[in-house]
């Protein structure tokens, strides 16, 4: 089979980590290929055998873009495994704080990575420059919003150190919880501003086709802890026997693993979330979703830059709230654990998508790791897509190598890969 | 001033950082900004007055974009613990494990189209000029050395220990009254002891100080308060692995 065409996108921009994109367009097929070339950084090798006060600590840097999903999940499984009961106002607080990072996310993903795609631009500063200063503006006030409350509760924006097993070392007084609730307040309209942006723009139809979303089903409303998982057609089982469930293989030509369900690529993050829980939306957001309910696309990726969009309304009113139930905030222990041995399991939803933490313990040293990141799930089925996109634009007549790189890396981008989180990486 | 901002292996926090000062927009109409491929989808690899470069050497990739960033650069800074000492991931080279060993560890018994390494800090390969630490940098160094260079200065290295930074802050010291493992006295300073002021103890993310003599008087604080030996080796390394003395010191320090 002869080569007729390559399209090498050797280092992709405007995302988190190094990745490029290789699609082979041969006489009967085309195949994409997501090259990783970012180091792998053995996070399972290098938590060995270490206390888990101290493994708690190191996970976070797996990936800055989402450091509080990567804190906040293993001190869930290490509670699992200790049996820590966390205080209610410290569940509370963790939650604030996580949704502080999944709004920081959300809008440094659309803001700065995806809009100068749909303006045409290289960057954000380009689109500053061209007259959106508005619209750069109101996404850094967003991400400000998000970092502002993970600096109050966690004490910075990257590698928040404030968040530890059983509690916090400090809590944040009751004025910055205050101030949390104004900002969110303040951000509301501008996240209802992106929806109306991304409402404007028809998702391109060569990537259309079905698909499996996976998420969890939350503890409570449309949430980010749950410990059980569901697909959009029906399938659950429980974060225990995931590994029953959720298959990752190894590719020659990349560091970071790939996922697969029932032997097929599947889906999550954002547009996975609200296919399978968008019942469970309250408020503004309800509103748009039901205004814009032909969005919500379960069968295009693009759909996932609305979603993220829907979900900053959603999760800067659910702050709102939270912090408002937080006014009586007071100084408390932390939660001490009932045992020194055992095995935890934790899965949240981080910005992009399930993250599942296991943990074995012994002695209160760790012994045993499995880190499973979104990004490392979804991969096969982005390279579904991308391949979809070149094959759709080249039967059309579209030859132009430059033309279609940025067509494909515009499907790379709407899934928000984290390429530094897929490449930490998980024990076979 | 034309500058450029790389990345290698690392959890792309430090450029993270340095895309959302405050003042971003500012410094994006008042420098040249040639390369930051987190951001921006136009840079390419040219002459610039200064190369940030955040992340640690863990490819051969890394090392060629390294030597080309080097090369075109006047004035090269290493950003961040990796950068400047290897990261998290050089825990692997403190505690001797290879990287096939590593590497089939997790990835199972397969051929990869690329080599991986054991993470090294980019002083192995090429010369650094300056160090901005940091896991990741505070905002307020990355605009002070951002302004030094604006106006054809340099940036001056802190040299000193969180320690100084935390007496100055008036906090109670965690490590004398409450016996927690803290790394303060060992660390160097500009994060104005942020984690103590949380009643966390230091962890040591913005990398040893330059006189690692200091670490033998920790370890035997740490000894009389009655840590163990192993814990003492793995916390000290966590963000020290290129302090090849490390393990031989706190032996000596132990006994037998």
């Amino acid at each position: 089979m002869k080569i007729k065409k390559e399209i090498k996108v050797d280092h992709l921009a405007r995302i988190e980590g190094k990745a490029g994109i290789d699609v082979e367009i041969k006489d009967d097929s085309i195949d994409a290929r997501m090259v990783v070339t970012e180091g792998p950084r053995f996070f399972e090798v290098i938590t060995k055998n270490k206390r888990y006060e101290d493994a708690v600590a190191i996970f976070p840097r797996i990936c800055s873009f989402c450091c509080t999903p990567h804190k906040l999940t293993p001190i869930e499984a290490v509670e699992d495994a200790l049996d820590i009961q966390p205080s209610e106002q410290t569940k509370k607080l963790r939650e604030l704080l996580y949704l502080g990072n999944m709004v920081e996310s959300h809008a440094l993903h659309l803001y700065l990575l995806v809009v100068p795609d749909y303006l045409g631009y290289s960057d954000a500063f380009e689109v500053a420059r061209r007259g959106g200063g508005g619209m750069v503006k109101d996404g850094i006030f967003l991400k400000d919003v998000g970092a502002e409350i993970q600096t109050v509760i966690g004490s910075r924006s990257i590698h928040p150190e404030n968040a530890i097993v059983g509690g916090f070392g400090k809590v944040p007084p009751k004025e910055k919880i205050e101030k949390i609730e104004k900002m969110a307040g303040e951000g509301l309209q501008k996240a209802v501003d992106a929806v109306e942006f991304f409402a404007e723009y028809e998702y391109p139809s060569y990537v259309n086709g079905s698909r499996r979303h996976l998420s969890i089903k939350p503890y409570e409303g449309y949430g980010v802890y749950g410990n059980e998982i569901i697909s959009s057609d029906g399938h659950s089982f429980k974060i225990e026997d995931y590994k029953e469930h959720l298959n990752e293989e190894v590719a020659s030509y990349s560091f970071a693993k790939r996922g697969k369900f029932m032997g097929e690529p599947y889906t999550v993050g954002a547009i996975s979330r609200l296919v399978n829980n968008s019942a469970l939306i309250t408020g503004k957001a309800k509103e748009l979703i039901e205004k814009y309910r032909e969005f919500v696309n379960p069968e295009n990726c693009f759909a996932n830059n609305f979603a993220q969009a829907i979900e900053m309304v959603y999760f800067l009113e659910r702050i709102k709230e939270l912090a408002s139930e937080l006014h009586d905030i007071k100084d408390e222990s932390i939660a001490k654990p009932e045992r020194n041995s055992g095995d935890g399991y934790a899965v949240t939803e981080a910005p992009r998508g399930m993250l599942i933490y296991y943990m074995g313990i012994e002695d209160g040293i760790v012994k045993n790791v499995d880190v499973i990141t979104p990004t490392a799930m979804f991969l096969p089925m982005m390279e579904v897509d991308i391949s979809s996109m070149a094959k759709g634009l080249w039967e059309d007549g579209y030859q132009d190598r430059e033309f279609i790189g940025k067509k494909i890396e515009m499907v790379a981008r709407s899934y928000d890969p984290c390429i530094s989180c897929s490449v930490h990486v998980t024990r076979l | 001033m034309k500058i450029g901002i790389h990345g290698l292996t690392s959890c792309y926090g430090c450029q993270l950082s340095m895309a959302v000062v405050k003042r971003i927009l500012d410094i994006s109409e008042k420098f040249d900004i040639k390369y930051f491929y987190m951001l921006s989808s136009a840079g390419k690899i040219e002459h610039v007055d200064v190369a940030f470069v955040e992340g640690s050497v863990s490819t051969e990739e890394d090392e060629k974009e390294l030597k080309m960033i080097r090369e075109n650069a006047d004035v090269l800074v290493a950003i961040g613990s990796c950068a400047i000492h290897g990261g998290v991931q050089g825990i692997l080279f403190n505690e001797n494990v290879e990287y096939e060993e590593a590497f089939r560890t997790v990835y199972g018994n397969r051929d990869m189209e690329y080599e991986g390494r054991i993470a090294q800090p980019i002083d192995k390969f090429v010369k650094v000029d300056y160090r901005l630490p940091g896991c990741p940098p505070e905002e307020e160094e990355i605009m002070y050395y951002l302004a030094t260079f604006a106006i054809g200065s340099w940036p001056e290295e802190k040299d000193y220990p969180v320690c100084a930074e935390c007496r100055r802050a008036g906090n109670p010291c965690i490590l004398i009254e409450k016996g927690e493992p803290c790394l303060g006295p060992v660390t160097v300073a500009g994060c104005d002891a942020r984690c103590i002021k949380y009643n966390i103890p230091c962890i040591g993310c913005r990398g040893p100080v330059p006189d690692v003599s200091w670490f033998d008087s920790l370890a035997m604080t740490f000894k009389e308060k009655g840590m163990d030996r192993e814990y003492v080796k793995k916390r000290m390394a966590i963000f020290a692995s290129r302090y090849e003395g490390l393990n031989e010191m706190i032996d000596k320090i132990y006994g037998d």
